[in-house]
């Protein structure tokens, strides 16, 4: 039997982005007719090379072979006439075109019959058990049909290299297990699946081999699932001597409730219920950790709460006073403090300098008449600089400048800075390098025994076990599971986030 | 009033119709592949005045219409670089070109404004034809620019819907990085749009001074172009109705003179100001309606796509 | 085939890039034009001399070119306030106007008062009339979110049609000759004069200019107008209001450009004719986009447009169009705008190996 040449061979690709090197010599090989599996932590260089693969960045060095030929990309038609197609992370889809005209959008007849077309990406999609409409507006499906979409866009290229980039992180678990399926089919017909994730479960119960990454590295390449276990995946993961890096004890004396939930229920803009009736309440000095598979109505509630979403129904009280109508500001006035998922966009402005981020909460006690206090805007900066070991070049250089875990510090900080009864931690570590995560872990825990309430929102199970005095689980909205971290194994909280009672 | 003077507002209305449709349709195709172009009234000017040239040169309205379009669509490759290539501000370029191009025009034209044109299209001759009651008299009595502007439009409206090349046109005005991801050269797609814009922009420009008002004087665009820009918005990006819109809009250009002779106690310039009202009126009507569904406008218009960024 | 140049961020922005990029935007102007001045066989240095001598050779041409400088740079902070929100004002031309009319509204309505009373009165009116004509688009863009850029852009022809409508009809002047212009203005309505050419229309604008550079630059308000333009999200978590800055903001733009038409009419004219803006307000915009949306480079910008105007206007005596005025203008942007990208990026090669030595070491 001759050996088949690899399906994709990448070698020691280096890329560097300014002030970061997201690749430094990755390799990956797989076969054909296999599902493979990059893990890695965010951070790890996984999307990078995947994008190197698939076209969209030129590495610094290093070959990329496809079924045995060397190819150097100039752009993604390359890839994709090489049959090497990505589904990215954010959906690279056009809301107002039809299923069917996102499908034969770069590879369709110079004429375009609408009906034809719709009948042909039809076949197509049952023929590997993908349900979609073809005649529907994108704008009109939810997050698991989109993906479908894309992945018919890659099927319809003919793809013998197919990259899913964290292709779960939007699914719901029926829809996971869905993919499972459509991944297997495809891979029964001779096409190699590329499958990124940093969820442990899904590489074991779909992918035949894994490569790990690690610093945008390789650190293990094409290790066979099957003879090996989680826990040394995830070893290799986060590298050497990882325990989790904090051990908290528990809160004995939980203090007054400060922020209670009753009934709470969001709509998304396209009219969908995304938190479903959420009634919680924190105490003083409390950790309460939300676990939930991404999109699970964590976001919204977040947002909810701290007053950047409108309520459908439900009533939010801070320290007992009813804030359920009042205005961010009024809240975060009462002693609400919001650490938000989306840094950059949502709790700094990327384009002001590190001053004006730092007094972002505190301005208006800054005021000097209308004018703001420069003396102690600067002072105020530099104390949380100090205070949180905040790394930063000039003071007054954009905040779009420094490093994640910098900018986190910087954040987290300044919602603190005034000793809030509330915070709202969303995804505070993620992201963040292993001391970027044990900072901001130390501060959350030495904030809470101060007396501050924290709510804290996570998708790292280990993290919410070390942390929280409770566990709650978010699934499809609702708050589904309460457990005591103590005395719940891993295994528990993940039937619970995947919606088994 | 009696027939004659409606038969001639009629061929008017087709006439300025002609004239808004043209430079219209092509900011359709660049505003559909993403690019605003504020520069309409610039490029037509351009046009103007190369095609006015050109018919003084060679006498042969043909050639000069060719070097109205060239002249255009060359004048607009500037945009094309600043905002596309370079990814410079929309807004700020297209209104640059249409300054430069005002000035540009003005100062390749000193010498013309005492010229008598040296070529100009006359309405077709169709023979019988032409001597049919009404439809003969206004629809025949046009010259051959508006047979071809209704084709362009048609043309257009089958290459946007019913092509693979106006489904990556609209796919780029959409979504710059869904289409760059399909394999498409979202610049490359951009700049020829652009570029087509501004050719029809200069044939407008040219049908002006070879067809509608022969002659060249500092000014003759009289912000013709702007409407141009209005009747996108007000045609909401499709090639059929903006249509409709410049034939209403010419009909409002072909009234204003007119508005006397069928004793309408209204001042002309009043009238004049209906096709900028409408446009806002018809944008607020689409913002209202855009609340729970998308816009129809392209997704993408006004952003510069760069692959790498991060 | 794919081009072998690439843009690449830089990992910080070129220090002092924007003035870098004005000034290749200028000599790019001078190349371009004198191409055009040789072919159709003008000197360019003589062209050009005479045009610098004529806005700064003597006190005479300096008050001139501050005098153009004025609407200009009113224009353009007008340009400035919306965008450094993030927001396009597209309507100072039309402003400018309203501005004008709304001054010899008052001209018209109180011929007999004071001087200095009648003059403050016909500036609040063009205050007044500037934020009228942005009041739609200031309602529709915070209250539905209507693009802004259309509805400011097509009231400037709204505009252009009620000043047209106005000297030709309702307020035509009976012993113009026919001519559509208004009656003159009432003697005491003219601003004082300064030096030279120049009036106190200087001073008021400088002091616009300023005041508006250090209360956006410090104040709560300039602060909170900052955050909303960085990032729409940041702004609502900070709990600004985005509905209401977004309306004051453009409220506020189209009275400043306002004032410029109060004091072009008061200050440069006699009366009201349609051409009051004079291109101004579109001027405005690239000069805004020029500096960056700041008050202190709108300055700066304003009086080196204000010079192109004046020396644009003196070569005519050469036998040079004054259009030559507005192509430098249009040709300074394009060659700034595209050297501006240099500011936040590098051309860089294509490579796919020869960099791995770098990278390695």
């Amino acid at each position: 039997m001759s050996e088949q040449p690899a399906a994709v061979d990448l070698v020691d690709i280096w890329k560097r982005f300014p002030g970061v090197i997201a690749n430094a010599g990755a390799n990956l090989t797989v076969r054909p007719g296999t599902v493979h599996a990059v893990l890695g932590e965010n951070g790890a260089g996984k999307t990078t090379l995947m994008n190197v693969l698939a076209g969209v960045y030129r590495p610094e060095s290093g070959s990329v072979l496809i079924g045995g030929h060397e190819h150097a990309f100039a752009n993604p038609a390359a890839a994709i006439d090489a049959g090497v197609v990505m589904v990215h992370q954010e959906f690279r889809l056009i809301p107002t075109f039809t299923v069917a005209e996102n499908v034969a959008l770069g590879q369709s007849p110079r004429i375009l019959a609408k009906r034809s077309i719709e009948e042909s990406v039809g076949e197509l999609a049952e023929r590997f058990g993908l349900a979609t409409e073809p005649d529907k507006e994108v704008w009109q499906l939810s997050m698991g049909e989109r993906q479908r979409v894309e992945i018919l866009k890659a099927l319809w290229r003919d793809a013998k290299v197919l990259i899913l980039d964290e292709p779960t992180a939007v699914l719901t678990p029926d829809e996971a297990t869905e993919l499972g399926r459509i991944v297997a089919a495809m891979a029964a017909d001779g096409r190699s699946i590329i499958f990124i994730s940093h969820k442990l479960d899904e590489v074991t119960a779909f992918c035949d081999e894994a490569t790990v990454l690690r610093g945008g590295s390789t650190v293990a390449a094409s290790l066979p699932v099957q003879d090996i276990d989680a826990g040394r995946l995830a070893e290799l993961m986060v590298g050497e001597a990882t325990e989790v890096s904090i051990r908290r004890q528990r809160t004995t004396e939980i203090g007054p409730a400060v922020l209670s939930l009753e009934g709470l229920s969001v709509r998304d803009d396209r009219g969908v219920a995304v938190v479903n009736g959420v009634s919680l309440t924190v105490g003083a000095g409390e950790i309460v950790g939300i676990a939930g598979v991404a999109g699970n109505g964590q976001r919204p509630l977040a947002d909810a709460v701290a007053g950047l979403q409108q309520l459908e129904a439900g009533a939010i009280a801070l320290s007992g006073d009813d804030v359920t109508t009042a205005p961010p500001r009024t809240r975060s006035g009462a002693g609400l403090a919001y650490v938000p998922e989306d840094r950059l966009g949502v709790g700094l402005a990327p384009k002001l300098n590190v001053v004006e981020n730092s007094i972002l909460r505190s301005y208006r006690s800054l005021k000097k008449g209308p004018f703001i206090d420069q003396g102690a805007a600067t002072a105020a900066c530099e104390g949380l600089i100090d205070e949180y070991n905040v790394k930063v070049g000039k003071l007054d250089a954009p905040m779009a400048g420094l490093s994640g875990g910098n900018l986190q510090r910087l954040l987290v900080g300044r919602e603190l800075a005034d000793d809030p009864i509330v915070l709202i931690a969303a995804q505070p570590t993620r992201g963040l390098d292993v001391q970027g995560v044990a900072a901001i872990q130390e501060i959350l825990v030495d904030q809470a025994r101060s007396g501050t309430g924290i709510l804290l929102i996570s998708e790292d199970l280990d993290e919410l076990l070390a942390l929280s005095d409770r566990l709650l689980v978010m699934h499809e909205g609702s708050v589904v599971a309460e457990f005591d971290p103590d005395d719940v194994t891993r295994a528990e909280v993940g039937a619970a986030m995947a919606g088994a009672h | 009033m009696n027939e004659t003077t409606v038969i001639g507002l009629l061929i008017a209305v087709l006439e300025f119709g002609t004239l808004l449709y043209l430079a219209a349709l092509g900011e359709t195709i660049a505003e559909k592949s993403g690019v605003l172009n504020l520069g309409v009234e610039g490029m037509m000017a351009m046009g103007g005045v190369a095609a006015f040239w050109a018919g003084v040169e060679t006498g042969n309205p043909w050639v000069a219409l060719l070097v109205g379009v060239i002249a255009g669509a060359l004048f607009s490759a500037i945009h094309g670089v600043v905002a596309v290539v370079m990814g410079a501000d929309q807004v700020v370029s297209g209104l640059a070109l249409t300054i430069g191009g005002l000035g540009l025009a003005a100062f390749l034209g000193q010498d013309l404004v005492v010229q008598a044109p040296g070529a100009r299209f006359e309405a077709t001759n169709l023979g019988p034809l032409n001597d049919v009651p009404w439809i003969g008299e206004i629809v025949f009595d046009q010259t051959a620019v508006s047979w071809i502007a209704l084709a362009l439009g048609v043309i257009a409206w089958f290459v946007l819907t019913r092509t693979r090349v106006g489904l990556i046109l609209r796919a780029v005005g959409e979504s710059a990085s869904a289409a760059d991801s399909s394999g498409t050269s979202v610049v490359k797609t951009r700049m020829i749009a652009v570029m087509i814009g501004g050719a029809l922009a200069g044939m407008s420009g040219a049908y002006l001074t070879l067809a509608l008002a022969p002659g060249w004087s500092e000014g003759t665009t009289a912000g013709r172009g702007w409407i141009a820009v209005a009747l996108v918005i007000f045609g909401a990006w499709q090639p059929g109705r903006v249509g409709l819109g410049a034939l209403l809009f010419g009909g409002l250009l072909a009234l204003e003179p007119r508005l006397q002779t069928f004793g309408v106690e209204v001042s002309p310039i009043l009238l004049s100001m209906l096709p900028y009202l409408l446009t806002v009126g018809v944008l607020v009507v689409l913002s209202i309606r855009s609340r729970h569904r998308p816009s129809a406008a392209p997704a993408a218009i006004g952003q510069a796509y760069r692959r790498e960024d991060r | 085939m794919p081009s072998p140049l690439a843009f690449e961020k830089r990992e910080s922005p070129l220090r002092g890039g924007q003035i870098r990029a004005f000034a290749v935007g200028v000599v790019v102007a001078l190349l371009l034009g004198s191409i055009l001045l040789l072919v159709s066989g003008h000197d360019p240095i003589e062209v050009y001399t005479k045009m610098f001598d004529s806005a700064f050779g003597s006190r005479r041409g300096i008050s001139t070119t501050l005098t153009r400088a004025v609407p200009l740079g009113l224009a353009g902070l007008a340009v400035a306030v919306a965008g450094s929100m993030g927001l396009w004002n597209i309507g100072a031309e039309g402003q400018i106007i309203a501005g004008a009319i709304g001054a010899a509204w008052i001209a018209r309505l109180g011929p007999d008062l004071p001087g200095p009373l009648l003059i403050t009165l016909m500036l609040v009116g063009a205050v007044v009339g500037g934020g009228f004509l942005a009041l739609g688009p200031a309602l529709a863009k915070s209250r539905l979110g209507v693009n802004e850029i259309i509805t400011t852009l097509m009231l400037n022809e709204v505009a252009i049609r009620v000043v047209r409508y106005l000297v030709n009809g309702p307020w035509k002047d009976p012993e113009g000759n026919n001519f559509p212009i208004a009656p003159e203005l009432p003697e005491q309505s003219a601003l004082p004069a300064l030096f030279e050419r120049a009036n106190i229309g200087l001073v008021i604008a400088a002091f616009v200019l300023l005041a508006f550079g250090v209360y956006t630059a410090r104040s709560a308000w300039g602060y909170e107008l900052r955050i909303a333009g960085s990032s729409e999200s940041a702004a609502t978590y900070a709990g600004i209001s985005l509905k209401a800055k977004v309306f004051t903001v453009l409220l506020l733009s189209g009275a400043i450009a306002g004032l410029a038409g109060g004091i072009e009419l008061t200050g440069s004219s006699d009366r009201l004719v349609e051409g009051v803006a004079n291109g101004w307000g579109y001027a405005g915009i690239i000069v805004a986009a020029l500096a960056l949306m700041r008050p202190s480079g709108v300055a700066a910008v304003a009086i080196a447009f204000g010079a192109v105007q004046v020396g644009g206007l003196s070569i005519q005596t050469l036998g040079v169009p004054a259009a030559i005025a507005s192509i430098l203008q249009a040709l300074i942007l394009f060659g700034a705008l595209s050297a501006a990208v240099f500011t936040n990026y590098r051309l860089v090669r294509r490579s796919t190996r020869s960099a791995a030595a770098a990278v390695a070491s």
